[in-house]
């Protein structure tokens, strides 16, 4: 675990500051440095605006979910990406300010409820055994567009999920 | 005198009070209310609300649709498609289109965010982005189309989902398809009205989309917190009349 600031919410009281055994939130950046950090969550509950928390460097595996709750998510998901590319149409062809508004925001929308189901049918964590999988298959794709550094670095950079 | 509530947000309008603030003195009946009358906080329709009884009662009855064999199978092999994992554990694939990929990238890149991981949530995006430029633009979209599409999802396959979500009590599931379906409805809504009344009734008015589940709240500010996921404010992103 290491503690990480939510700047939006620190109000500078600095007790974190105060009461950290390694300097670890001494930075001019705003955030904790990572490489100091100990994990103790000192911080956490010195902070009087609940600005800090413990971020665990391993997730648990992820929940499972039934073969049935998958199938029937993406295909309401499905749904939500057809949708998407319907209002991006009626949006890019729009000559009135007002459709092509209404239309970006619907388009915003479907996008948004897919990628919240996709979340709940295996996909939550990007360390998960599916994302990993996902990255591997897509390192076959031999489209010479296709931003292959992007998936290789991701398989490096996200830890494994323990078993 | 009844109460009524509103199903999104839980906005309760008591006929005995009325809302004298926007001219509907006390006393005026629910049937009396214009049929074009939306929820003060959320915009919803009159549809979304249901009658508050003395002893509360669940909204919906169990569904007793049975989930139809053809969504059980998985999607058939598309020309475009990209194979991923099934997502329930085992080494089974589905295939996706490029459109579903991107967003599958995009929400995996919301994860990233969420651990506060920047560089793995760009590499995402640059993934997500590769996925959306390989969609095949739609032609003759219309908003006819939209609202099928709309109301074929509320009949069909939110019910299936809701059905085996609930059959299984899976709770994440549940969760999403709360909030999703609720915002599919004040869309359909939206989008009804739209049509009938025209662009002019959004004329005066600023356009939000909530960016955690979708929610889209037509008026002058946001409310304080999303009426449907409950996210506070600052999640609610203003779209731009361009």
């Amino acid at each position: 675990m290491y503690a990480y600031r939510t700047i939006r919410l620190c109000t500078k009281d600095c007790l974190c500051l105060y009461v950290c055994p390694t300097g670890a939130t001494d930075t001019e950046s705003g955030q904790v440095d990572f490489t100091k950090c100990i994990g103790c969550g000192m911080c956490v509950k010195s902070c009087p605006n609940h600005a800090l928390s413990l971020v665990p460097e391993q997730f648990p595996v992820q929940q499972l979910h039934h073969k049935d709750v998958c199938d029937t998510m993406f295909a309401l998901a499905k749904d939500k990406s057809e949708a998407e590319a319907i209002c991006h149409a009626l949006a890019a062809e729009a000559k009135d300010p007002i459709e092509r508004q209404f239309m970006t925001a619907f388009e915003m929308s479907f996008r948004r409820q897919a990628e919240d189901l996709y979340r709940e049918c295996g996909y939550m964590l990007p360390q998960s055994a599916n994302a990993r999988q996902l990255l591997t298959l897509m390192l076959e794709n031999n489209d010479s567009a296709f931003p292959l550094e992007a998936a290789e670095q991701l398989l490096a950079k996200l830890q494994v999920q323990s078993k | 005198m009844a109460k009524y509530e509103c199903t999104t947000c839980n906005y309760v309008y008591d006929e005995n009070v009325g809302i004298p603030n926007s001219g509907i003195p006390a006393g005026t009946k629910w049937s009396d209310l214009p049929a074009d009358w939306t929820c003060p906080v959320c915009g919803s329709p009159k549809s979304m609300f249901r009658l508050v009884m003395e002893k509360d009662q669940p909204v919906m009855a169990a569904k007793s649709a049975v989930i139809s064999a053809t969504k059980k199978a998985v999607m058939p092999f598309q020309e475009d498609g990209v194979a991923v994992p099934a997502g329930y554990g085992t080494d089974d694939l589905r295939k996706l289109t490029n459109a579903e990929v991107a967003a599958l990238c995009s929400s995996l890149a919301k994860g990233c965010e969420k651990q506060y991981l920047t560089d793995e949530q760009a590499l995402f995006l640059k993934l997500s982005a590769y996925y959306q430029s390989k969609v095949v633009p739609i032609s003759e979209a219309t908003h006819a189309k939209l609202l099928e599409l709309i109301n074929k999802s509320l009949a069909e396959d939110f019910s299936d989902a809701k059905l085996a979500a609930e059959s299984e009590k899976d709770r994440g599931a549940l969760r999403v398809l709360t909030w999703s379906s609720k915002v599919t409805e004040i869309l359909q809504g939206l989008i009804q009205r739209y049509d009938d009344k025209g662009a002019a009734l959004f004329e005066h008015t600023n356009v939000y989309v909530c960016d955690i589940c979708g929610f889209i709240y037509i008026g002058d500010e946001p409310p304080a917190i999303c009426p449907v996921c409950k996210v506070p404010s600052l999640k609610l992103i203003k779209v731009e009349r361009k």
